[in-house]
Order: C-alpha cells, then sequence, then structure tokens
C-alpha cells in the first residue's frame, strides 16, 4: 500500500521539493491546503484541502514546513487523526514545542529542526563536546548562514545545536543571540550570530574556544533536497508508529517500535 | 582551600608554563622541585625543593613533566607521601609502566602522552562521523595547516586521524590513502580518503577533516591557537584527579563527562 502525504506548505521551498519525491508509487502526494487568496500556482493533481483536519483525513502522514506561528493550530487540528504528523517548522516557539508535545499523546510526530543526516550526526558531536570540554574553560558560539528570505534569526537548527551542548554538560545556559553594543560575554554563555543572504540553502557552525585550542564543526547543506528526503524517510518510518514524540535520531537510528 | 599543586622539575619548558597556568585555574602553587645544582632561576616567592618527597608532602596533586629516568624514584615519593601524580613524560620503558601501575594501587595516577583535551577527543568524534555517513555517499577528506618550518607532510596527526577513519570504515589505510594531489591523477576513487597540506607562517597547527556528499558537507576542524594547550590539559587533569580514588587513569577518563 502506498503512503498517502498531505503536505502543509507545498508552495513552500522545502515543501515543493518534498511534492517531488512523491513518485507515485510507494509515496503519494495527497494533497495540501492554501491560504485564502494565495496566488501560488498548483502542482499538477494536487487536491487542495479547506482545512488541515480535512487533509489529515485523507493522509496517513502530514508533512509539515510551514512557519513557526502556525505550529499550535496545526497541533490542535491534527492531534484528532488519524494521520501521522513530520514537522520541519523552523522557528518554533516554546508554546509552540508545547503543543507539539501535547499532540504526541494522541498521534504519531517526528518533530527535527534539520532533517538532514549529517545535521543529525553533528548534534551527536555537539552534544559530546559539550559533555568532554567544561563550559568554564570553553566558550560555545553558534554561526548560521541562511539565504536573503529567511525570515527567522537564530535559525532551529542553531539553537537544536545549542541544546545538544547544554545537554551534554548537563546544565542550561544563558543564550547571547545578536550581540550588539556594549555586550561582554557571559562565563558560560551560548552565542549566536546569524548571517543572512544569497541563496545559501543553509550552513551551520558550532565553535568550542578555549584559551589555547578550538574545536569547529560546520555542517553546510548543499542542496536542499537533503532536507526533502530526510523528510520523506521520516516519512515512511512513521508510518504506523504508536502515538509519542521521535526525532531525527530515531529515524537515522531506524529505531523499532 | 584551594587545591595545592606541585610542579616536578619547575625549570622544564612545560614546568614553567605551569606557574601560570595553576594560578589561572584559582588552584594554589605549592611549588617545585629543582636539581640540586640547577642554574636556573624560579620567579620570586615560590618554594623550591630539590626532594620529590617534601614537595609532596605538600601538595594534593604533582603535575610531573620531567625524565623517563627518574619516574621510578618519583612515583615511591610520591606513593609515600600519598599524593595524586598527573605524569605527562615521555619515553617510558615497561619498568617505568609496572612502576606507575604499582604506585596507581596507592595513590590515583593519570598518565598522558597529550594532554590536548580536544586531540584526545578527535579520535572518538572522527570514528562517530566515519560510521554515522555511509562510504559510498561521503567522500572523506584531511586538510592540515603548520608553520613554515615543518619539513614532513602530511602531519602525523592527519595520517593518525585517516587511519582512524579508514579502521571505522573497514578499509586499508594504504589502499584508500590519497598523499597530495599533482597532475592529471583522474577522477577520485570510490572510497578514498585524500590529503592536503598547507605549510605557511607560523600556525602552530590545524587539521580538518571533510565529509562531502551530493547534499551536504560536515567539516571538522581542531586548531591549537597557543602552545599552553599541553599545560593548560595538565592542570585539567589535576584538578579531576584530586577527586578520585587510587587507580590508574587516562584522559579520555577526565573527558567522559558527568556521570550518566
Amino acid at each position: 500500500m502506498p503512503i498517502r502525504v498531505g503536505i502543509l506548505g507545498f508552495t513552500g521551498k522545502i515543501g515543493a521539493l518534498c511534492v517531488g519525491l512523491c513518485d507515485g508509487k510507494d509515496l503519494v502526494f495527497a494533497g495540501g491546503v492554501m491560504r485564502p487568496g494565495s496566488a501560488k500556482s498548483l502542482p499538477p493533481g494536487a487536491t487542495i484541502h479547506a482545512d488541515v483536519a480535512s487533509l489529515a483525513k485523507a493522509s496517513d502522514v502530514v508533512v509539515d514546513f510551514t512557519h513557526g506561528s502556525q505550529v499550535e493550530a496545526h497541533a490542535k487540528a491534527l492531534a484528532s487523526g488519524p494521520a501521522a504528523w513530520v514537522v520541519g517548522t523552523s522557528g518554533v516557539s516554546e508554546e509552540g514545542r508545547a503543543a507539539i508535545k501535547a499532540a504526541s499523546q494522541k498521534i504519531p510526530v517526528v518533530f527535527a529542526a534539520n532533517f538532514s543526516l549529517g545535521m543529525n550526526v553533528m548534534l551527536a558531536l555537539a552534544e559530546r563536546l559539550g559533555s568532554a570540554l567544561p563550559a568554564e574553560s570553553y566558550d560555545a558560539e553558534i554561526i548560521d548562514i541562511f539565504h536573503r528570505l529567511k525570515v527567522d534569526a537564530p535559525s532551529g537548527t542553531a539553537e537544536e545545536i545549542a541544546r545538544a551542548v547544554m545537554r551534554g554538560r548537563g546544565e542550561t545556559a544563558e543564550w547571547e543571540i545578536g550581540r550588539s553594543g556594549h555586550s561582554p560575554r557571559k562565563p558560560g554563555a551560548i552565542g549566536f550570530s546569524s548571517l543572512r543572504g544569497g541563496a545559501v540553502a543553509g550552513e551551520n557552525t558550532l565553535m568550542m574556544t578555549s584559551r589555547a585550542e578550538q574545536t569547529v564543526l560546520t555542517h553546510k547543506v548543499g542542496n536542499p533536497r537533503v532536507y526533502a528526503k530526510g523528510a520523506m524517510q521520516a516519512v515512511r518510518w512513521v508510518q504506523g508508529r504508536k502515538p509519542g514524540l521521535y526525532s531525527m535520531k530515531n529515524v537515522v537510528a531506524g529505531d523499532a517500535q | 582551600m584551594s587545591l595545592r599543586i606541585g610542579i616536578a622539575g619547575i625549570t622544564g619548558q612545560v614546568g614553567r608554563l605551569l606557574i601560570d597556568e595553576i594560578g589561572r585555574a584559582g588552584a594554589t602553587l605549592s611549588g617545585g622541585t629543582i636539581r640540586p645544582a640547577s642554574s636556573k632561576s624560579v620567579p620570586p616567592g615560590i618554594a623550591t625543593f630539590t626532594d620529590l618527597e617534601e614537595l609532596a608532602a605538600v601538595s594534593d596533586v604533582v603535575i610531573d613533566f620531567t625524565h623517563a629516568d627518574v619516574v621510578i624514584p618519583n612515583a615511591r615519593a610520591l606513593t609515600a607521601k600519598k599524593t595524586a601524580w598527573v605524569i605527562g613524560t615521555s619515553g617510558l620503558t615497561a619498568a617505568d609502566e609496572a612502576a606507575m601501575q604499582a604506585a596507581a594501587k596507592t595513590i590515583p595516577v593519570l598518565y598522558a602522552p597529550s594532554f590536548a583535551p580536544t586531540a584526545v577527543l578527535t579520535p572518538e568524534l572522527v570514528t562517530t562521523l566515519a560510521s554515522s555517513l555511509p562510504t559510498a555517499d561521503y567522500d572523506v577528506e584531511i586538510l592540515e595547516t603548520h608553520h613554515k618550518h615543518k619539513v614532513d607532510a602530511p602531519s602525523g596527526v592527519a595520517i593518525a586521524v585517516g587511519k582512524h577513519i579508514a579502521k571505522a570504515r573497514g578499509q586499508v589505510f594504504d589502499e584508500v590513502a590519497v598523499l597530495g594531489r599533482s597532475g592529471n591523477v583522474g577522477p577520485r576513487k570510490p572510497g578514498a580518503i585524500g590529503f592536503g597540506a598547507i605549510r605557511a607562517g607560523e600556525i602552530v597547527g590545524e587539521t580538518s577533516v571533510f565529509f562531502l556528499s551530493d547534499d551536504e558537507q560536515i567539516v571538522l576542524t581542531r586548531r591549537v591557537l597557543d602552545r599552553s594547550v599541553y599545560s593548560a590539559g595538565s592542570v585539567f587533569a589535576a584538578r579531576w584527579l584530586a577527586k578520585k580514588p587510587p587507580g590508574f587513569y587516562s584522559m579520555k577518563d577526565v573527558l567522559q563527562g558527568r556521570e550518566r
């Protein structure tokens, strides 16, 4: 049986790539939802649903690459099932994260700031660096570089890297986001710098710097289809799972139920 | 009371760096040993001893970068005073190693050929990368940069990194290593591990590992910013060791991180 994939944000960059990966054989594009008055053109054969709840009824898995502000509404609509939810939306607030968690009590959810294999390995290394290198001697700084159209900063992936470092350290840290003016570095803080320009598909860097040495870990996306491929890998994996909140770590590891 | 750290061989190259490093770490320098007829001077106000046992008596931990010749008497002096022992001496014999192991029954002993924390971590990190990213999809290239005085290439560190990667991918290093390209070398061979070597200025040392697929790149770089990285690492180790029961430890144990 092919998996029916509903796509929220199918006219967006990654959403459109996801549509392209629905080959009509094992993955079938089940359509999406369109904002009223949207002038965006539809992919051929696309079914437009009136709302998220009706898209869920026509899908096995709903893939979501939209906007952080929509996450709570999507969580509410999708919680009543029957579709699973793969969320790759960036800029999700604390409230949004709580809403995703609440929905995962009722449906299986894969939530990832970044769907690429390489980034998920990088997150594991970031956690390890955090556990090995003491916060008082090694300053953690995160740099994200994205295309000129990206609206939120820092990137969701940059925040995810910071969370991995904090997990490794076993403690939270103050985040110094976008320094400007008199802003001396606080001990143990994690700093963020966001650069925007051109068509950069996504570049995230973690620097761990002591007085005497520096380790730098960089992940660069060469082609945004890496996100769509990872999301489709998550679709295949999450289909038929028990309700719960899963990460790309589970998908990459091919975890069983 | 802050931790009392003594320096065996305080007039040596590393010993002198340790004086500043111990202060920076918020520990107390309890003094250092010098040779009986030494003409080298020690900054004023620092207690000096010609007998390690006397230094051990006033220290919680002794950091030892002396000489392989004195490992056995040093082991005796530190066990006599139950003082923890951080040792970075190179060129140890089997008898020296046995003396350290024997001392570890009475006192905590930490031996490391290198104390630079991320140098110790690097093999583990590159092994994780190599075993997580499929060989068929991710090309590995290693780039190292060193000062213009270095005569051999690629660096020993770069080769060691390449060997860890080959091992993790189930390859024979000598069959896949491409040590510098020149001329019409043809397209890259699948599974190869390529090397580049930059020699410039006074750069202390930098090694980068690239994992390159059609769609993404992951780059891990380690850079030495200051030669004090080795002395700083040994003070870090001393602070860690002071809280441990007798036993034989390595830098890997120090970097294991918080208890999980």
